[in-house]
């Protein structure tokens, strides 16, 4: 009872730490050529010497750039209290004028109780911006303005965050100018700061709640488990497809999930389990899912596009479906009606589509499709099938 | 028969509970759940386990999902990462998260997009629950709040969000959760089911960029996100804004698993079972959802039971030999059918024409008992059904020569040299045939052909009463009458009302009889179809 609890607890610790982006980046943004600092320095700068200036914070999708942003912010509301507002745009959100400028105006009131009247003045300002949004707003970027407030005209920082590295090349010429050179890159994380991160975020702190002893434990296992060879494989193999942050993090975020709370350690088995669970191949799933009847369809339609036939539709493949049944008789030859609904079935799985948007008056017997696997992924599930007729094999073999 | 049936009720129950907006909150959420507490949650403490072992027997073959599920809602109170729940159809995603939800006890929203049909609607009725509105007379069926655009969303939800994770905290400062009814915990979770039709939405790509960023939008730990999707990540991706989440797979069921869910809920299992022997392999082979087998199965088991006086006997090796005799030649048949039309077995055919003829229409392949197949239409629906057969086949251009009377020996001719061409050059247009599918006609021509065959069946057999009746009718009141008929055949699918053509103007027709059925509806009315037939 007692160990689970102090699991418990310790597992909620290190799950509220995976789900706050402000914990994580902490320790990365300490020495002075992180990014942390390069962009405090950019912002803190422009603040103290009320200049006007640009940046782009540029990375792959969960690299942290937002939330490095939030803690440069944090920091400096707190340094400067007085003179910073903050205003937060999202692309998604807010990708159109009139939307963004009425979210400029909310946030601009809700902070500093500004009066509307103001906002014809600053309607020149939030122009520019405006003009910047759209054109991060059709990459669906998140955009993030840090306008500092003290004089509307002169002074705001505009922070740009986007996971498309030619995001400048988007903007306008104009506006592609302000941004000058001051882009910053978010790399994913090196080795030696994974292995920082994963020590920051699973060691349990000595001076909590949790008991003092249970901690030392904790940690002296993780220590183990984190110097064992087969956890840095199990890593590298993980980070080899994506090495952002956040891929990390819902790694761990399994791993966690998956303690043991009896014992009340983590264990390389909870990592094992994370990796098999979190590296999915949902097309192999789906063929796994077929029926016998699901899977003849499948090889007919490769049959058909093996012989390069490129267009085709649910009666051509009805009749290969015949001819093959002609040359191998089985007892898997069913009506049409029953294929027709395993052929929906396929379609629902997006295992198949329509190959174009049009002719929705025809019934779905003639519309044409096409296959979305590939020959290799569909060989592959055929041959992992639990009871798969060995005629399916030998079809789609030639 | 009916073993997928209490989760079923149970889900539509849970459904309707959370779409009438009281789930979240203090005293409704008693009120509400109570009945179904008391079953799976009447104990506080000492009936986690219990209830836990409910949990995992009403859901045969699911126990590793649930299992995972739980581990990653986590213990109460710790916040989670948005996950991503999807599998086939009927796999029982939706009630196995709502049941895990009730095991534990937690508060959470549900919208579906299946019945949110448009983003304004799933907004608002996630506000709705989240305010405990609800919909009456009184407000003129409004919504609390209008809310279009996602950015008012996320404010409005922010909002919503924060008033109603203080109250369940002030809740638990007031007495600790000791009666049942009471949620558990402080986070919130907001469940969107049937995910993969906001792809088919307006503005769909912006839609679910949203709604997969929604939790980095929010930024609140107090709330945990799921997505339930009929299909896999992958169909999801693009190149705008796909955030991945943590995915929890449902696989099909596998036979075994089948059998399982089948057998629960069954009065006489062992029956039940030695039926599943005989047919849940080859049923099978053809299709593993649940939902289908079991109606498939119910008739098939009321058939299976036939020749049995008692049902609730426990039958032994002699007894199952000759059940299986005598259902054996049921299964072959039933295998190659979708859907049960009861009036078939008993042959004086009272029900709605409409589903034995549109069963037929597909059922074309199944065989002999279908040639008797009595077609409850009258003689001119008939006559005109094969017109626009014809008139859906072959091209107009031959029309003339083949009704014209003495245009039988041209397309003789034109049979013959089709015949000479080269195989490859047939080939090819076959192939066109079956890509194009059935062909437009314009209502005129259908009339033409009409008239042309009917006449040309007076003079096939001048003695068949019908035809003098419908001749009375053909010529007098032709039009009305032949009008009537093509509007309830196009009722009853037979034929389609397509777009109207662009140059003329005029709305054109297309069937969609098969070979088959047209060549047993001629040979009912003694018509001989194959004359008439164009081969390529």
């Amino acid at each position: 009872m007692g160990t689970e609890n102090l699991a418990e607890k310790a597992q909620i610790l290190i799950r509220s730490r995976l789900c706050s982006p402000n914990f994580i980046f902490k320790p990365l943004s300490d020495s002075s050529d992180s990014n942390y600092s390069k962009l405090k320095f950019i912002i803190s700068s422009s603040i103290t010497e009320a200049c006007n200036n640009s940046i782009l914070l540029l990375g792959p999708r969960g690299s942290g750039k937002v939330a490095v942003l939030e803690l440069v912010l944090s920091d400096l509301l707190e340094e400067y209290p007085d003179t910073i507002t903050v205003i937060r745009l999202n692309g998604l959100l807010h990708s159109e004028d009139n939307s963004a400028l009425k979210e400029i105006a909310r946030q601009l009131c809700m902070e500093h109780h500004l009066l509307f009247s103001k906002m014809a003045s600053f309607d020149d300002n939030s122009q520019f911006m405006i003009a910047m949004l759209r054109e991060c707003g059709l990459a669906h970027k998140t955009v993030i303005f840090a306008l500092d407030e003290f004089d509307l005209f002169a002074q705001a920082v505009v922070v740009g965050v986007s996971c498309r590295l030619d995001a400048d090349q988007l903007l306008e010429k104009r506006v592609r100018s302000r941004f000058s050179h001051r882009k910053l890159l978010f790399l994913p994380p090196s080795k030696e700061d994974v292995q920082r991160l994963l020590e920051h975020i699973l060691s349990l702190p000595m001076d909590s709640s949790l008991a003092c002893d249970y901690a030392a434990e904790f940690n002296e296992k993780l220590q183990s488990i984190l110097a064992d060879k087969r956890f840095k494989e199990i890593i590298s193999n993980y980070l080899n497809s994506n090495s952002t942050t956040n891929h990390l993090l819902r790694f761990l975020f399994i791993a966690i999930s998956n303690m043991d709370l009896k014992s009340g350690f983590l264990s390389l088995e909870n990592f094992k389990a994370a990796l098999s669970s979190i590296q999915r191949q949902p097309k192999q799933e789906c063929i796994k899912d077929c029926s016998i009847l699901e899977l003849y369809i499948l090889v007919c339609m490769k049959r058909l596009e093996v012989r390069e036939q490129n267009s085709y539709n649910f009666s051509s493949v009805m009749k290969e479906y015949k001819s093959v049944h002609d040359s191998f008789p089985t007892s898997d030859y069913y009506a049409q009606n029953v294929c027709l609904r395993a052929f929906e079935h396929l379609l629902q799985r997006e295992l198949i589509c329509f190959a174009d948007n049009r002719g929705h008056t025809q019934s779905i017997e003639f519309r044409q499709v096409k296959l979305v696997v590939s020959y290799a992924e569909l060989q592959e599930g055929l041959k992992s099938y639990r009871s798969c007729p060995a005629i399916l094999l030998k079809l789609i073999d030639r | 028969m009916g073993n997928e049936e209490s989760p079923q009720i149970t889900r539509r129950a849970t459904r309707l509970s959370s779409s009438t907006p009281v789930t979240s909150n203090e005293v409704e959420t008693e009120k509400i759940t109570k009945p179904y507490k008391l079953t799976v949650n009447d104990f506080v403490f000492g009936g986690e386990k219990l209830s836990f072992n409910d949990l995992l027997s009403s859901f045969p073959a699911r126990g590793n999902q649930i299992r995972e599920l739980l581990r990653l809602l986590g213990p109460v109170n710790s916040p989670m990462l948005p996950l991503f729940v999807y599998g086939d159809p009927s796999t029982g995603k939706t009630s196995t998260i709502l049941q895990i939800f009730r095991h534990l006890n937690r508060p959470f929203v549900y919208a579906s997009c299946l019945t949110c049909y448009s983003l304004q609607i799933l907004f608002e009725s996630v506000l709705d629950q989240l305010l405990l509105h609800n919909k009456n007379a009184a407000n003129g069926y409004s919504s609390a709040r209008r809310c279009v655009k996602p950015s008012d969303f996320v404010n409005f939800l922010r909002g919503d969000l924060t008033s109603v994770i203080e109250k369940l905290k002030s809740l638990k400062k007031v007495g600790p959760n000791k009666s049942a009814g009471k949620p558990s915990g402080n986070m919130l979770y907001l469940i969107f089911d049937n995910l993969e039709l906001i792809r088919e939405w307006d503005k769909s790509s912006t839609a679910l960029s949203f709604m997969f960023n929604l939790y980095d939008v929010l930024k609140m730990h107090e709330v945990g996100l799921i997505f339930i999707s009929n299909t896999s990540p992958d169909t999801y991706y693009s190149n705008m804004g796909y955030t991945e989440h943590v995915p929890v797979y449902f696989p099909e069921y596998t036979e075994d698993d089948l059998r399982q869910i089948l057998m629960r809920n069954q009065p006489n299992r062992k029956l039940y079972s030695s039926f599943l022997d005989v047919v849940l392999r080859p049923f099978c082979r053809t299709t593993r959802r649940v939902d289908e087998l079991s109606t498939a199965f119910s008739p098939l088991f009321r058939k299976y039971c036939e020749p049995l006086s008692d049902l609730a006997s426990v039958p032994n090796e002699e007894m199952k030999r000759r059940l299986f005799s005598h259902f054996r030649p049921h299964i072959a048949p039933s295998l190659n059918e979708i859907f049960w039309v009861p009036s078939k077995s008993s042959t004086e055919a009272e029900t709605n024409k409409d589903t034995t003829l549109k069963g037929s229409t597909r059922k074309s392949e199944v065989g002999d008992h279908f040639a008797q197949i009595d077609f409850h239409m009258s003689t001119s629906a008939k006559y005109l059904l094969i017109s626009a057969f014809l008139a859906s086949r072959n091209p107009a251009t031959l029309d003339a020569s083949l009704f014209d009377s003495t245009g039988g020996s041209d397309s003789r001719k034109r049979k013959r040299k089709a015949s000479e061409k080269s195989i490859e050059q047939k080939e090819v247009a076959e192939q066109e045939l079956l890509m194009k599918g059935p062909g437009t006609f314009p209502l005129e021509r259908l009339l033409a052909i009409f008239q042309c065959i009917t006449s040309a069946a007076d003079s096939f057999d001048e003695d068949e009463h019908e035809n003098d009746d419908l001749r009375a009718g053909g010529d007098g009141g032709l039009m009305s009458d032949v009008l009537l008929q093509l509007s309830s055949l196009c009722n009853a699918n037979f034929i389609i009302k397509g777009g109207s053509c662009p140059l003329e103007g005029s709305t054109r027709y297309r069937s969609t009889v098969s070979e088959d059925l047209a060549l047993k509806v001629a040979r009912s009315l003694k018509f001989p179809l194959p004359n008439y037939l164009y081969r390529r």
